[in-house]
C-alpha cells in the first residue's frame, strides 16, 4: 500500500553528507547521504529522499548516563572507544553518536582530553560520527575547537548550536569541515531563526541539521512531533531556512517513571518499547537520524522504519 | 610631513625593478595556499620567479603581490627571522585563528607598523587592544618598542611580532586571504569575491607609526583595497590615509569596521537583575526618593550625533548622597544620551521607556512612571553598601548597550539633582515630549510604506499573523508600529519583519497586496487574504494575547467591545473567556476580532463597517479607563452625544435589554447600512 500525497510541494529539503571516507580526506569506509525529501515521509513508492537513519548513541562518562544501558552493557562503558567499537560491530547502527557527557559533569574544567577521546573513538570505528560537545558558553570555546581539531576532515556533526551559543560550534564547523545540529526548543520561529544566524557567520545551509528537541513519549513527545510536521511541511512548501535534515533524539526517554521504576525483570523490554515508540513516529514526522541508546532498539527499529519505506504498514505484518 | 602620495609613486617604481631583478625559487611551508595572496587574486601557484612576474602583471602591478613575491624569495634565500619573529604564519594556527574570530574570542584584526613616539606609547596602544578583544599582528620597530617597555608578545597575549621590518606586514595581508579561503568559501583567482569578502567581513585595520620605506608606503596604502582602513598616527599626509592622535587610533578604526565590545559585567555595587524587577521599596526602606510629586523630576533619553557621546560616561549634577539627609524627597532629572549609526530619533521613546525596567533591575532602586511624573527611590540597604545616585547612570548605560548592542555604539547619562538645574532641564523635556506626542499622533497609515508583522505567538497559534500598522497596534497591546521596526532592527531575522504594504485592493477594508501576500506566505498558505480595517470580511487573525474582543451583534446591528479583565456575561450571551476560546488559535472569524484596547481610539477602527458609530456596548471600566481619550476622539468626529449611547453592563446584560435601550437612546448604529 504505498501512500500518495495530494499536496503540491514547491519546495525540496537540502541533501547533507555525513562523515569522510579517505577519498574525500577522512577514515570513514563510507559517508552517508541524508535529506532530498520532496514530500512527507514514507509517501510515494519508493518514498521521496534518503531512508532515515539509526545512530547509537554513547557517551564518555557513563555517571551521566541511564541505567538501563549501563546496567546492561557492563563495564565497557568505561571506555568509550571500546564501547563504539562493539556498537558498531555487534549492534548494527548507521552511524554513531558520542555524547562528551564528561564535559556536562560539574566543575569541569579541564577540556584537554576531549580531543583524546574524539580521536580513539573515531580511531576504532569507521561509521560516521556525530559528536555531542558542552552546553556551557563558557567552556564551548575550548571543548569545540578541541573536538573539531581531533576530527578534523571526518565531516563530524557537531552538536549541539543553540541560539544563545551556537557560534563555539559553527566555528569548529567551518575551521575544521564538519557540520552543525542547530537545536532549538520545539519551537519553529526559533529553528528558522538559528539557522538564519548560522548562515549570516557564513555556515552552509548544506552543513546544518535541524533538531526540533524531542521530548520522551508520554513526556512532550506530541509536541516535538507536531513541531516537526510543521518544520517538514514550511519546507516542503518553500521556505529554504527550515530546508534542512532533521535529526531526533529522545535524552529523557530511558529516564522516564515507567521504565526507571519499571520491574527489574521488564526493565529492558520497558526501555526498548519506549525508546522504540519515541523514535519510529519521529521518522514519520521527518526526521532523517533518529538517536537511540539501548542496543535491543535497534532491530526493532530498522523493522520498523524498512516496512514504512517498503509500504507495507498493517498489511506486511 | 611624508607624502604619501609621492612615496607610493616612488614606492611602486622601486618594487617594480626588484620585481625585474627577482630570481630563484620559493614557497612557503606548511601550507595548501602557496604564496596566498598571490594564490586568492590569480588561482595560480607561485613558485619560481617568472611565475611571480606573471602574477605581478596579471594583478596590474598589484604591490601587495609584489611584496608577497620578495618576502617569501628573501625568506627562502636568508632563512626565517629568529624568535620572537614568527615570519609567515602555518595553516594550522590559522585555523585557530578564524576558529576564534567565528568564535567570538577575538573580535577584530589589526596590524600595527613602524615606530611609535615612544616605548610607552606602543604600550598604552596594545594593552587597548588587548583588553578590546582584538587580535594585534606587529610589524617593524614597534616590537622592539615594547620589548623595553617591558610588554610581554606573542600569540597567547594575542601580540603577533610578524618581522622586525614594517615589510613583513604583508603576512597579515596573506592571513586574511587565506581566512577568506577557509572560511569564506572564496575560490583562488576570484579577486572580486575576495575583496568583497575582505570588505564586508573581515574586520581588519592597520594602524601605521614612522619608519616605513616608499615600497611598503606603497604596500600599505594597497591594504585598502581590501576595506583595511589605514590610520596614520604621525607623519604620513595622504588623503586617503585617515590621520589619529595615538591615543584614539583603536577607537577610530573600530568604529570604522563597526567592531563592538560588549559589556557583561556592570560595575556597581548592587545586583541587577530582572528578578528584582517586581520588588518595591516601601517608604521606611527607602534612603532617598525622587519624583512621585515629592520633587521635581523627569526622565529622558535623547539621541545624539556620533562623536557627542562619549560611552560610559556618568555625570552627577549637584548633591551626591552623601550630601543627602536619610529619608529626603530630591529633585532628579535623568537624560540618557545615546549614539549609534542605527539609532533614529522615533525609537527615542520606546528606549526610554526601558529606563523604567533598568533601574527596577537593580536590587535597590525602584522606578514607576514616566516622563515628568516618574518617581525612583534607592533603598538604605543599597546606600549602606555604597551604591550612590552615580551608579543609576552606571546601570542605565551599562544596560542599555548590553541589551541594543546593535542599536547602540555609545551611551552616557547625566542626572541632576539640583532644583534650579531639574525644572530648568525640564521645560525642555517637556517640549520634546509633546512633539513626540505629536508626531506618534500624527502618524498615519498612509505616511508610510512599510507595515512589521509579528507571528511571536506562532508557538502556539501556527498560522497566526498579526499586522502593525502605526494606526493599528498589536493585537495584544504590547507591540506599536515603532516598537515592531524597531524590533526588526536589533534582530533582522525574529518574529517581527517588514511588510510593504504593496498595492490598495481595497481601501475602506485596508486590504493590501503586499499585505496579503505576506500574510498567505508567513500563514504557511492558510490565510489567503486579510484587511486590517475590516472585521466582517477577511478579518485578522487571533492568537490568543488580544486586549479586547470586538464582535458584531446582528440584532442591534452593530459591534460590541469586551476587555480580557471583565469577567461577567455580554449581551453576545458569551462571556470574554468563552468567545476567546473561539475565536484564538490563528483562525480567521469574520464577524470577530481581537484587538487592543488603543485601537479603539484608532480612525481605523471599524472603518469598513461605518466606524465607531457602530459600537454599541462595553464593560464601564474599560469606558472608564478611555474615558477622556474616547470622549475626545468622538467630539473630534462631532459625535459627543455617542459616549452617553454607548451602553455598559450597568445598563444591559442581554440582547434584549440592550436592544431595548439603543432604542431609547436613540444609538446610531440603529439606523446604519444592514450589516448582514
Amino acid at each position: 500500500m504505498a501512500l500518495s500525497t495530494l499536496a503540491d510541494w514547491t519546495g525540496e529539503i537540502g541533501t547533507v553528507v555525513l562523515g569522510a571516507s579517505r577519498k574525500d580526506g577522512g577514515t570513514r569506509t563510507a559517508s552517508i547521504v541524508i535529506g532530498g525529501e520532496r514530500d512527507l515521509p514514507y509517501i510515494g513508492n519508493p518514498p521521496s529522499g534518503h531512508k532515515p537513519l539509526i545512530a547509537y548513541e554513547l557517551c564518555d562518562d557513563p555517571s551521566l548516563w541511564p541505567a538501563p544501558v549501563t546496567g546492561h552493557l557492563g563495564d565497557i562503558t568505561g571506555d568509550p572507544a571500546a564501547w563504539a567499537k562493539k556498537a558498531e560491530q555487534d549492534f548494527g547502527p548507521d552511524l554513531l553518536k558520542l555524547v562528551l557527557t564528561s564535559t556536562r559533569v560539574r566543575g569541569f574544567t579541564d577540556p584537554v582530553p576531549v580531543s583524546a577521546t574524539v580521536e580513539a573513538v573515531l580511531q576504532a570505528t569507521s561509521l560516521p560520527l556525530i559528536v555531542e560537545g558542552s552546553i556551557d558558553p563558557e567552556l564551548d570555546s575550548e571543548v569545540f575547537r578541541r573536538i573539531g581539531e581531533a576530527g578534523e576532515g571526518e565531516r563530524l556533526l557537531l552538536g549541539t548550536a543553540e541560539a544563545g551559543r551556537y557560534r563555539s560550534v559553527a566555528a569548529a564547523a567551518m575551521a575544521y569541515g564538519h557540520l552543525v545540529i542547530a537545536q532549538s526548543p520545539i519551537d519553529i520561529n526559533l529553528a528558522k531563526q538559528l539557522n538564519i544566524l548560522l548562515r549570516e557567520i557564513g555556515l552552509p545551509h548544506d552543513r546544518i541539521v535541524i533538531d526540533p528537541y524531542t521530548g520522551a513519549l508520554g513526556y512532550g513527545f506530541e509536541y516535538s512531533y507536531s513541531v516537526m510536521e510543521r518544520i517538514r511541511t514550511s519546507a516542503l512548501k518553500g521556505d529554504t531556512d527550515l530546508a534542512m535534515p532533521m535529526i531526533s533524539s529522545a535524552p529523557d526517554t530511558l529516564s522516564v517513571k515507567e521504565v526507571r521504576e519499571a520491574d527489574p525483570a521488564r526493565m529492558a523490554e520497558m526501555a526498548v518499547a519506549w525508546e522504540l515508540y519515541s523514535m519510529l513516529p519521529s521518522t514519520v514526522a521527518g526526521a532523517s537520524v533518529v538517536c537511540v541508546r539501548h542496543p535491543s532498539t535497534i532491530r526493532p527499529l530498522r523493522e520498523g522504519i524498512d516496512a514504512f519505506w517498503e509500504g507495507k504498514g498493517e498489511e506486511g505484518r | 610631513m611624508i607624502s604619501v602620495d609621492d612615496a607610493i609613486v616612488s614606492g611602486k617604481r622601486s618594487l617594480d625593478s626588484r620585481m625585474e631583478q627577482l630570481s630563484g625559487v620559493f614557497s612557503y611551508e606548511e601550507t595548501a595556499y602557496h604564496l596566498p595572496v598571490t594564490y586568492a587574486l590569480t588561482g595560480k601557484a607561485v613558485h619560481t620567479a617568472n611565475e611571480a612576474r606573471e602574477a605581478y602583471q596579471a594583478t596590474e602591478r598589484n604591490p601587495l603581490v609584489a611584496c608577497e613575491c620578495l618576502v617569501a624569495a628573501e625568506t627562502a634565500a636568508r632563512g626565517k627571522e629568529p624568535a620572537p619573529y614568527t615570519g609567515f604564519i602555518p595553516d594550522a594556527v590559522l585555523r585557530t585563528l578564524g576558529y576564534s574570530l567565528v568564535d567570538g574570542s577575538i573580535l577584530g584584526l589589526v596590524l600595527v607598523s613602524g615606530k611609535p613616539p615612544s616605548p610607552d606609547a606602543a604600550a598604552a596602544l596594545c594593552r587597548e587592544l588587548q583588553e578590546k578583544y582584538m587580535l594585534t599582528f606587529l610589524s617593524g620597530e614597534i616590537i622592539s618598542s615594547l620589548g623595553e617597555a617591558g610588554v610581554k608578545v606573542g600569540a597567547e597575549y594575542r601580540l603577533v611580532p610578524l618581522g622586525s621590518r614594517p615589510s613583513s606586514g604583508i603576512h597579515f595581508i596573506d592571513i586574511l586571504a587565506r581566512v577568506a579561503m577557509m572560511f569564506g568559501g572564496v575560490t583562488p583567482g576570484d579577486a572580486g569575491r575576495l575583496l568583497s569578502y575582505a570588505k564586508e567581513r573581515a574586520k581588519a585595520i592597520s594602524i601605521v607609526f614612522p619608519g616605513l620605506s616608499e615600497e611598503e608606503t606603497a604596500v600599505h596604502d594597497a591594504f585598502r583595497l581590501l576595506g583595511i582602513p589605514i590610520l596614520s598616527a604621525g607623519e604620513y599626509e595622504g588623503e586617503q590615509w585617515i590621520r589619529v592622535s595615538p591615543a584614539d587610533a583603536v577607537k577610530t578604526g573600530m568604529d570604522l569596521k563597526g567592531i563592538k565590545v560588549s559589556v557583561t559585567a556592570i560595575p556597581i555595587p548592587m545586583a541587577c537583575s530582572p528578578a528584582f524587577e517586581g520588588k518595591s521599596i516601601r517608604k521606611e526602606d527607602m534612603y532617598v526618593e525622587f519624583g512621585g510629586g515629592r520633587s521635581p523630576a523627569f526622565e529622558l533619553l535623547r539621541c545624539r550625533p556620533e562623536g557627542e557621546v562619549m560611552d560610559g560616561m556618568v555625570r552627577v549634577i549637584g548633591p551626591e548622597i552623601g550630601d543627602l539627609k536619610e529619608g529626603s524627597a530630591v529633585p532628579l532629572g535623568l537624560i540618557v544620551e545615546v549614539a549609534g549609526k542605527n539609532m533614529r530619533r522615533e525609537y527615542e521613546p520606546v528606549l526610554e521607556r526601558r529606563i523604567h525596567n533598568f533601574i527596577n533591575y537593580g536590587e535597590g532602586s525602584w522606578h514607576v512612571a514616566q516622563r515628568d511624573i516618574i518617581w525612583v527611590r534607592i533603598s538604605k540597604e543599597a546606600v549602606a553598601r555604597g551604591v550612590r545616585i552615580e551608579h543609576l547612570g552606571k546601570l542605565l548605560a551599562a544596560k542599555f548597550r548590553i541589551d541594543f548592542p546593535d542599536l547602540l555604539d555609545s551611551v552616557q547619562v547625566t542626572l541632576i539633582t539640583d532644583e534650579q538645574n531639574v525644572v530648568a532641564a525640564r521645560k525642555d523635556a517637556e517640549r520634546i515630549y509633546e512633539e513626540r506626542d505629536e508626531r506618534i499622533r500624527g502618524m498615519k497609515d498612509t505616511d508610510v510604506d512599510t507595515y512589521y508583522s509579528c507571528t511571536l505567538c506562532q508557538t502556539f497559534a501556527p498560522n497566526h499573523v498579526c499586522i502593525i500598522t502605526p494606526e493599528r497596534p498589536a493585537l495584544c497591546g504590547a507591540i506599536s508600529w515603532l516598537d515592531g521596526r524597531i524590533a526588526y532592527e536589533i534582530s533582522p531575522a525574529g518574529a517581527n519583519q517588514p511588510v510593504p504594504k504593496g498595492k490598495e485592493i481595497d481601501a475602506a477594508r485596508g486590504e493590501f497586496e503586499g499585505v496579503n501576500r505576506f500574510v498567505k506566505k508567513a500563514s504557511h498558505g492558510e490565510v489567503e487574504r486579510c484587511s486590517l480595517y475590516s472585521i466582517m470580511e477577511y478579518p485578522m487573525t487571533c492568537c490568543g494575547c488580544f486586549e479586547c474582543i470586538a464582535l458584531m451583534l446582528p440584532e442591534v446591528n452593530g459591534f460590541m467591545v469586551v476587555n480580557r479583565e471583565y469577567k461577567g456575561e455580554t449581551p453576545s450571551g458569551m462571556s470574554f473567556s468563552t468567545l476567546a476560546g473561539t475565536i484564538g488559535g490563528g483562525a480567521q472569524t469574520p464577524g470577530f476580532a481581537g484587538i487592543s484596547k488603543n485601537f479603539i481610539l484608532s480612525d481605523r477602527f471599524l472603518q469598513a463597517e461605518g466606524g465607531i458609530s457602530r459600537l454599541v456596548w462595553m464593560p464601564s471600566a474599560l469606558k472608564d479607563e478611555l474615558s477622556g481619550r474616547l470622549r475626545q476622539k468622538l467630539a473630534e468626529r462631532g459625535l459627543s452625544s455617542l459616549y452617553d449611547q454607548i451602553a455598559t453592563e450597568k445598563e444591559a446584560v442581554t440582547i434584549e435589554e440592550l436592544a431595548g435601550l439603543l432604542s431609547r437612546t436613540g444609538h446610531p448604529a440603529l439606523t446604519m447600512k444592514q450589516l448582514l
